[in-house]
């Protein structure tokens, strides 16, 4: 609601300063129009990444500042600006306005809306590209960001503040591990913000992901930033860093932030577009030398404060698609670089039914051990060793030569290990639930349980022990390491539910 | 031609604060179709840079004044009854604004970023 003596008030006040103050302006003429990159004379006094104003009102930033003219990127469709245009310079940096209001929210990467709700009220004003924390406001990563994926929580364990890549092949799976980490986040106590920044998708494919998060009670938690396909370049190239500003906001307040990048390949098409209509240099497979640049800047911007700075956290889960499985192509090996880590998710794995398709052999978490909970360590030890033992003992196997015992032995419980850490999309576990599957079978307790009923076995045993071991569940949630007597619960609660299953 | 040798031609072109036709048609004679182009673009600038326009809704005799403060200009005056009052300065790519039709834009702009 306007305050109507508001508005005298402030009137009045500068009606009284006129004649007093002037407005210089810096401004400049449209001598060419690209693709949606402008080329204009004049601008004298603009700055790099300076936001402009064209006089129908449609805004760019500045992307090249030249001997006689600057190259503006616009932030719209290019079609109504013409050749003798005028162009101003604003005075300030491209940001974008974040409150709380975000929360729930769909919208695009300056922060306009793009679902039908109400108006986003104006909160802080926070600049796309910053510099990254120093290392003085930092601190190791050392509390757990739980994907609620078994596989992931127990081999290859996320903190927050970390940085792990999800990649991949296209249709293995890769959205699907960063949707169901958003959708955990609903079980921590202290509520986890999750940004999910679409990246030159199908609007189709952002709108079921949105349909998703809504539909699984992760809508007032998360924010999307979309920059969809068929938005221009310039919009694809800001969508990660909007994500990032946003991010930044609840960070200063001191919360825990989870970003998803989906995906980094596009958006390094998207820079590589922008660079060729620029006329930079083109280098390896045509992106401009500063490809490693641009993604090295948003990953750093990842962190984990100190105390002493709030001891906020940003959680990024960029993602990057291969193609055939190359993971030494160009842009796969930048960002393998930067992260503290990758999952990676293979076609012929997805094929032969395992579901998330990781690769053991090849992810891997760099810093994220250090916040695994006790309670799943103890459990989960010797895990990637083993499957990666049967990985290439199953290769071997195949050929049919006789076994001896103990291989025979390796390969079965490899196989219901793999058996184990096959999950449904959208239904990530809690610790507890996780730690009780994976003890069940590492114990032995489920080597008489045929591996094609794993599945049922194990929702059941969630079901039974839910109702009649709630007091185990609760001593897994503490995240200390179980007793020798709680061990010994669980496998009784194993050999308790397999009469009943059977 | 090199841009070093074209700001050259382009200086030579000038006498005082105006163009020295003669120079100038004896330098078109000779040049090629492409460095013609860049010739004219630099004329085009170099012309900018010297001038100072002053617009006002009422062209007075104040406005000389200007004449003393910028000798090394060019002043064109123009008269502009949308700018209400006051004077608008234009320096090249520099827009110095005095006008109230500036102040009431400015006033639209803080209401509309303010109460939206």
């Amino acid at each position: 609601m306007i305050d109507n003596d508001k508005i005298i008030e402030t009137l009045e006040k500068k009606i009284m300063t006129f004649g007093r103050d002037s407005k210089t302006q810096n401004v400049g003429i449209v001598v060419k129009n690209t693709d949606g990159v402008i080329i204009a004379s004049g601008l004298s006094r603009a700055s790099m990444g300076e936001k402009v104003i064209f006089n129908n009102g449609n805004s760019g930033t500045i992307f090249n500042l030249d001997e006689d003219n600057v190259s503006i990127i616009l932030l719209e469709e290019a079609s109504g600006i013409k050749e003798g245009d005028i162009v101003r310079t604003t005075g300030e940096m491209l940001s974008i306005e974040v409150s709380e209001d975000l929360l729930g929210r769909v919208i695009d990467p300056l922060g306009n809306p793009l679902d039908s709700k109400p108006k986003i009220k104006k909160g802080k004003n926070m600049p796309l590209e910053k510099i990254a924390a120093g290392v003085v406001e930092r601190e190791p990563v050392s509390f757990p960001l739980k994907t609620g994926i078994k596989a992931i929580d127990s081999m290859f364990p996320i903190g927050r503040g970390q940085r792990e890549l999800i990649i991949g092949d296209r249709q293995t799976g890769k959205t699907a591990i960063a949707i169901d980490t958003i959708i955990n986040q609903k079980f921590n106590k202290k509520p986890v913000i999750c940004i999910y920044v679409a990246i030159g998708q199908k609007r189709s494919t952002i709108a079921q992901v949105i349909d998703r998060l809504n539909s699984e009670g992760a809508g007032n938690y998360s924010i999307v930033v979309s920059a969809s396909a068929s938005d221009p370049a310039s919009l694809q190239y800001l969508a990660p860093y909007a994500g990032c500003s946003i991010a930044e906001y609840f960070l200063e307040k001191g919360k825990d932030v989870l970003i998803v990048f989906d995906d980094l390949t596009k958006h390094a098409w998207a820079y590589r577009q922008i660079s060729l209509v620029l006329r930079r240099p083109a280098g390896r497979e045509a992106y401009p030398g500063d490809v490693f640049y641009l993604h090295s800047r948003l990953l750093e911007r990842s962190v984990k404060l100190n105390k002493e700075n709030g001891g906020g956290s940003i959680t990024a889960l960029p993602i990057i698609e291969t193609q055939a499985n190359d993971i030494s192509a160009y842009i796969p090996t930048n960002v393998i670089s930067i992260t503290d880590g990758q999952i990676y998710l293979q076609t012929d794995l997805f094929n032969s039914g395992i579901k998330p398709a990781i690769n053991i052999g090849q992810s891997v978490s760099r810093v994220g051990s250090a916040a695994q909970t006790q309670t799943i360590k103890s459990v989960s030890g010797k895990l990637k060793l083993e499957l990666a033992q049967y990985s290439s003992l199953a290769a071997f196997a195949q050929f049919g030569t006789e076994l001896d015992n103990a291989t025979q032995k390796q390969l079965d419980r490899g196989k219901r290990l793999t058996e184990i850490l096959k999950q449904p999309q959208y239904s990530p576990l809690t610790e507890n639930l996780e730690v009780l599957s994976i003890y069940a079978v590492t114990s032995g307790a489920m080597d008489d349980i045929p591996t094609d009923s794993f599945q049922e076995f194990e929702k059941e045993m969630h079901d039974f022990a839910k109702k009649r071991y709630p007091e185990v569940l609760e001593s897994l949630s503490t995240g200390e390491r179980p007793t020798e007597q709680i061990l010994k619960q669980i496998t009784k609660l194993v050999e308790e539910f397999k009469k009943r299953f059977r | 031609m090199n841009k070093k040798k074209m700001d050259k031609l382009i200086a030579l072109s000038y006498k005082d604060k105006y163009f020295d036709k003669k120079i100038v048609n004896k330098i078109v004679s000779v040049l090629s179709r492409a460095d013609l182009k860049k010739y004219i673009n630099g004329l085009k600038l170099a012309e900018k840079k010297r001038s100072l326009i002053v617009s006002s809704p009422v062209i007075d005799s104040d406005l000389n004044k200007f004449r003393k403060l910028f000798p090394h200009k060019k002043i064109v005056f123009k008269k502009d009854p949308s700018l209400i009052l006051g004077t608008q300065v234009i320096d090249n790519d520099i827009v110095y604004e005095f006008t109230l039709k500036n102040s009431i834009d400015k006033i639209l702009n803080h209401i509309e970023q303010t109460y939206d």
